[in-house]
Order: C-alpha cells, then structure tokens, then sequence
C-alpha cells in the first residue's frame, strides 16, 4: 500500500544571512557558498541525510534564497527528486490571519510543523546549513532509539581552551545530558553541540507550540526549546561524534576548512566513495593546465585554464589564473579571474571575481594563529584594477546586483 | 529550438578501424577528452537544438552504452513525452542475422519513425565529436529547398571509406564519390549525418530493403544525387571524425589548445555528461604538470606533459607521462614513464615500465591490462 509516512524527516535550517562572512553573503544565503571546489555547504549536510537513508528534507530558507533555490532544483543531485518525499524548500508563508518571517531557528520548525504532520513521522533531524562534515545519522537515530531519548543531541569533543566558544553539554556517566551552557566562561566539560539534533516528534511538536506562546522567548532550539526540556526532565542524550566538523560561519574558518582539504591528517576525505559528497554539476570540459603553470600542493576542478603558479590552494571550476600570476594558501570561487602576474595570498576570491594583471592581493601572514587567520577577501564579482592592491585582511566588495 | 525534428543515432559503425578500443564497446561509447564519450557530443547537439525524440540503434558491445545512457537523465532527456529509446541489436530478417547495415537498421525500426509526430529527422552515427547547431543546418535545409542535406567537413581522406562531394553552385552536391584512398590534398567529406523529410526517407530505405541494398551512402544517398536535390552544409571549426587510433590520437590532442576546446565546448551549447561525483584533482607536492588536460577526481604526483587524464587517473612519484592519453581510473605508479601511449581504462602500469609508442603509431594498452 502507498503510504506517504516517513520514519524520520531532516529539517535543514538554511535562512540565516551568515553576516560573518561578510560580502560572501550578501546576495547569497550562507549554505549556498561554494566550498571545497567543487560543492557548495549545503551538499555536505544534503549527501549526509542521503547516505544515511534519510530521502525527506525540508529545506528552511529565507535570506537571499535565489542561488539556494536554483542550486537545490528538484535534488536530482543527490537524488532526491522522489515520487514519495525528496527535498522542498520551504520559505516563510502567509497563512489565513497572519504571516511571519522566521523569528528563530525553533520558529522555523514551528511555522512548518503542517510540512512535518504531512509525513507523520517518529523523528525530526534538525540540522544546520553551515557545516562541514560527515555524519552517519542512521547510527546517530539508532542510538536516539537505544536510549528511548526524547532528543539526541550530536556532540564533539574540543579542546578545553576552545569550549568556552560553544554550545556545552554537561553529561551524566551515560551521556544523558543533564545541563546546556551557551558559550560558558568557565566550561564544566568539552562536549560541544554540533547543532544537530534528533527529537521524538510527538514531544518536539509539543515543545515548539507551547514556546510560541512564551511571548518573553528567542524561539531558538539552543536558548529555548534544549533548556525547557531538560527543566522539565525529558531525556536528553548526547551523541559522540568523533571526526571531521567545523563550522564554516567566519572568513577564518572557511578558509581553514577548505585549506583541511589539502590536509590528509584533517580528517575530512572527500575521496571516499563508500561516502560521496555530491554536487549539482556544471557541464563543463577537464581543466587545462598550461605551459608556464606550476600546480602542487592544491585541488584543481573541472574548466579551469592555469597558466601560473598554484601551491596549497583549492580552485574551483572556470577559475582562469594567467601567466606569471601566483596563487598560494588561498580558495578561488568559481568563475574567478586572476590576471597575468597577479599575486594572491591567504586569500578567498569570490565567485566571478577579476583580479586585474600584476595586482596583489592579500599577502605572508606574519604571525599566523590558528582560528584567527588574516585572511583577505575579494568578494564576488568584485573587481580589483590593474597593478592594485589589497590589504592583508582587507574585503573589497562587488557592486551590488538588486539594488 | 525544433521541434518538428526527431533523430536516430548508429551506435556502432563498421567502418572504423579502432581495434583495441573498440573489443569492450561501441564506436558510441568510446571515452574522449577526459571525461565525455562520444555519444555525449550528438546528443548534446541534439538536444542543445530542442531536439529530444532520439532512437539509438547499438549493434554489439552495448552494454557500455547503455551504463553511460541509462534513462538519458544527464542530457535531460528522460521525459515523459519522446526522450531516448535505445534498440538493441534484433534479427529483422529470414536468414536471421542481425541487421547488416544502416538501410536494414532504419527498416526494421520503421513503426517507430512512423509513430514519432515529427516531420523531418537526423541520421547520423556517433564517432563524431563537434558542436554542431541542428537549428541553423534545419534553417538551410529549408532555404535550399533541399531533398537531403548533407554535412560535411574539410579534411583529407584516409583509408577509411569516405564520402567525398562537390558541388558547383551553392552547395548544392552536384558529385558525390566514394573513396578509401588517402589523399594529400583536402577536401569537403561527409560527416554521415544526413536531414531528411521523414516521409522521403522512409520511402528510400524501403525501395532499397526490397531491392535487397545494404549501403546507405552507396544505394541511397549516391544512387539518388542526380534525381534528389542534396545539399552540403560545411561544418567550421573543430570537427572531429574518429576512424582509426591516428585519428583518435590527433583529435585528442588538438584539444590541448584553449581555442580548438572553446570551439568544441562552448560554441553552441554545452556539452553535457554522465555526471560521476568526482573530487577535485589533487595535485601533490612531486606534482609537475604542462600543457595538459586533467578531468577530476585525479591524484597527481608526478610530471605529465602534453597529455590527457581521463576520471581518476592516479601518477604516483617519480612517474612520467608524456604526450600520452590515460583514460578513467589508470594507475602509473612509481617511476613508470609513458609516451605516445593511449592507455583504456583501469589499466595498470607497475612500477619502473617504461611503454613508448611515436607520434605516428601511438601505443596501445587495452582496458583492465596490468603492465
């Protein structure tokens, strides 16, 4: 019989504006920045739900959502173009006697409960957009299952130095979660959310209505929903995640992430194939490297044309760099243009992006800490003239498109 | 945009002398420019023109095809209305052997160019590579008042049987002669891709099956250029016919060149492909690459020079690949040099072999082989 139930749905919270990636987002909402090459964020959590046999996700949107929208299509990427579930992007709507905008990450989930009921399923995934990682969460809901959890919260161990930076989890002996601190000053233990959550529905759905009616909350899952829960004694379990995650919110750290690529000991292996990560595919010819190019040490996608010099960089696809340019520990959005001797370091160049001949941009880091990287931005389609140059840690904008 | 244009494509073609590369497949599914097949360039065509009700004749080997094809998804073909329909080898006639040649093939599929709504139809065999716009050799056909419009290209003949036409006035073909003998100086050749109203072509190929012909170039297209008016429409750029392995070679190589790669990718619509999820390359720090062109998904550490890298080439240190093709997932470990050497794919080639082959007789290494 042709059931449209679901055992569990992913609900991927996609709307918020990252506006700690500056003019990277700008006309374009955070988990549709290109990463890595050849994908873009939001196919690190998509290919996760797919390889973990999750085929419902409801996709939250709601700043720029244009490239998101065309980007996801009918998820025939990650083939989630289903005649029974699949992905919908699901933006905020008027309804009968009101309409709101997503007030919080709790509200987004609340505005679309009705999508949710549809499928009437046992679990809700709820997942962020700004992610890098991979994640089983098959494994993760056999174990919400195993501890008959009424919510699982994925953590991760970090360092004790970091922790105060994060969501915290403080764990009885058998991981029940018996405390949640926001960023503590003086952290009680290391295990930080990784903002992935698996609710029983029923007690979820329960939770989010009666938040909606506390006129005095921020309806977010980490201030609101996770504290009311554990208040009232549900169970709540942490997961340990033990792997590659990061958060790619700030300039630093996408650009951390992406040179993790270049790192085999960072644990992040896009090259296994019991593991894909897939990506919407532009037709688009093998990438030429030329006479003059010298490339170590980097990742190369399809259509680009080389003539210079890369080392320990990751290049998109359509990235044309010109003859006698130099491009070190720096990511190239797709389409981007680095002219004749140009020079480019520590650096992320935009989508489209034209870096004129001999223009220098960015440069050696002198002192150079982990997590807090001077990294220079050229934004997209910005363009830099002939000969210019960019400060170290600067970020030159690009005109602007809807205005 | 056309859509009052169906097409049928010859998988396999006798005429082609490519040997090893073709034991594990058909002339249409044969790996080009990294990370396409043969196949991809017509279809692509095909449907960059709005042309979307394509039949697909395979003959032998094609199994190959069909995993590349599969519902015609990546050239967005897989539609409710018209789309791909491929037609394995069949036995059509009393002496039951598999169809002999293109008037055999299009008989025995005739229901279905009778039940295809269009008027006019592309044949055209499939080990050509170029970017080919149906809407503006349509838009001839109709100005010529044409019976058949013939496309043609400017080259020299080979060994290969070639169709090689003149015309005086306008293109319209006013000789038309059949060669396989080489010949220094160039000349306009048929590319085996023919327009047709449907009806008129199904009214030849049936006069020739009961006359019992098997030459489509032979008994249909020369036997009727006097009575038939058969225009050429002259392709530019780059156009590739793929009949031997000099040929192959060659045409793969030309692709080095940014220019002759724009013309071929990019002139009139993209060029699409099974799509395979592949990473990006990864070049290490042993890597040493020039004037080459790597598809994704490869693992670079040694030097390559004047060459192609199809999906998932591995070069381990120390290794050394000259002006040589190594197709999807070939694997040269350490200190092993190549040059001149087409290698099909997942072929091995251990540690220290050398393999060279010349310019003019490049070697050839068959699918699955270690070295």
């Amino acid at each position: 019989m042709y059931s449209n139930r679901k055992e569990c749905v992913a609900m991927l919270l996609a709307g918020g504006q990252g506006t700690r990636l500056g003019c990277l987002t700008r006309d374009m909402a955070k988990p549709a920045v290109p990463f890595g090459g050849k994908y873009r964020i939001i196919d690190f959590p998509l290919s996760n739900c797919i390889n973990s046999g999750i085929d419902t996700i409801g996709v939250l949107t709601q700043y720029q959502p244009f490239d998101l929208n065309q980007y996801i299509g009918n998820g025939q990427p990650w083939d989630l173009d289903r005649l029974s579930g699949g992905v919908f992007v699901l933006p905020p709507y008027m309804r009968a006697k009101s309409g709101e905008w997503y007030k919080g990450t709790a509200n987004a989930i609340y505005q679309n409960i009705a999508f949710i009921d549809r499928f009437s399923p046992e679990y809700v995934l709820v997942l962020s957009g700004d992610h890098i990682y991979k994640m089983d969460y098959a494994d993760m809901l056999k174990y919400h299952k195993e501890k008959n959890a009424d919510c699982t919260i994925a953590v991760i161990d970090v360092p004790y130095e970091e922790a105060s930076r994060f969501g915290i989890m403080n764990t009885n002996k058998d991981d029940s979660v018996y405390e949640f601190e926001e960023k503590p000053k003086t952290p009680k233990s290391t295990n930080a959310s990784m903002g992935i959550y698996i609710f029983t529905w029923a007690k979820l759905r329960k939770y989010l209505i009666e938040d909606e009616h506390d006129k005095n909350s921020q309806n977010d899952f980490g201030k609101n929903i996770i504290p009311n829960m554990l208040g009232d004694g549900q169970k709540l379990f942490a997961y340990r995640f033990s792997g590659y995650w990061k958060d790619v919110g700030t300039i630093s750290s996408l650009w951390e992430a992406n040179m993790d690529i270049l790192d085999e000991d960072s644990g992040i292996n896009l090259r296994d194939p019991s593991w894909k990560i897939y990506a919407r595919n532009s037709a688009i010819p093998p990438h030429n490297i030329g006479k003059n190019a010298l490339v170590r040490h980097s990742l190369v996608t399809e259509g680009c044309n080389i003539d210079g010099k890369v080392a320990h960089s990751v290049i998109s696809s359509s990235v044309k760099i010109g003859k006698g340019a130099v491009v070190e520990n720096s990511t190239v959005m797709p389409g981007a243009v680095i002219g004749d001797n140009a020079v480019v370091k520590y650096s992320i160049i935009g989508q489209n992006a034209k870096i004129g001949s001999g223009a220098v941009v960015g440069g050696d880091l002198d002192s150079p800490k982990k997590g807090e990287w001077e990294i220079t931005v050229v934004g997209p389609d910005a363009v830099v003239e002939d000969n210019g140059k960019v400060e170290i840690n600067a970020m030159i904008e690009g005109g602007k498109k809807d205005e | 945009m056309n859509n009052n244009i169906m097409s049928v494509i010859f998988a396999s073609d006798n005429e082609t002398k490519l040997n090893e590369l073709t034991i594990h497949r058909t002339t249409a599914s044969l790996p080009f420019c990294g990370r396409y097949r043969f196949i991809d360039f017509t279809l692509s065509n095909l449907v960059n023109s709005g042309i979307t009700t394509v039949g697909i004749l395979t003959k032998n080997n094609y199994s190959s095809l069909m995993d590349h094809i599969r519902m015609g998804r990546d050239w967005d073909l897989n539609r409710k209305n018209n789309g791909i329909a491929v037609f394995p080898p069949y036995v059509s006639n009393t002496a039951r052997s598999i169809y002999k040649g293109k008037i055999e093939g299009l008989y025995g599929i005739i229901d279905y160019l009778d039940n295809a709504k269009e008027e006019y139809i592309i044949i055209t065999n499939s080990n050509i590579a170029a970017n080919i716009d149906y809407d503006d050799v349509y838009d001839m056909h109709i100005k010529n008042g044409a019976d058949i419009t013939m496309l043609t290209y400017t080259a020299k003949t080979n060994t290969t049987r070639k169709v090689v036409v003149s015309s005086k006035t306008r293109g319209r073909v006013d000789e038309l002669l059949i060669s396989d003998t080489p010949s220094d100086k160039e000349c306009e050749i048929g590319a085996n891709i023919y327009l047709f109203k449907k009806d008129l072509l199904r009214k030849l190929v049936e006069d020739a099956y009961t006359r019992g012909s098997i030459d489509f170039e032979q008994n249909i297209i020369q036997a009727n250029a006097s009575t038939l008016k058969i225009y050429a429409y002259p392709l530019t750029g780059y156009v590739a016919i793929i009949d031997d392995i000099k040929s192959y070679y060659n045409e793969s190589m030309k692709l080095l060149d940014t220019k002759e790669r724009d013309d071929l990718f990019f002139k009139n619509g993209k060029i699409f492909t099974k799509v395979k999820d592949s990473v990006p390359t990864v070049y290490r720090d042993k890597a040493e690459v020039k004037n080459s062109l790597i598809a994704d998904g490869c693992d670079i550490n040694g030097k390559v020079e004047n060459s192609i890298l199809f999906r998932g080439v591995i070069v381990e240190e120390g290794a050394s690949i000259k002006d040589s093709i190594v197709m999807e997932n070939g694997k040269v470990l350490k200190n092993a040099c190549l040059s001149y050497v087409i290698s099909d794919k997942n072929v091995t080639v251990k540690e220290d072999r050398q393999i060279s082959g010349y310019a003019t007789y490049p070697v050839v290494i068959v699918k699955n082989k270690e070295v």
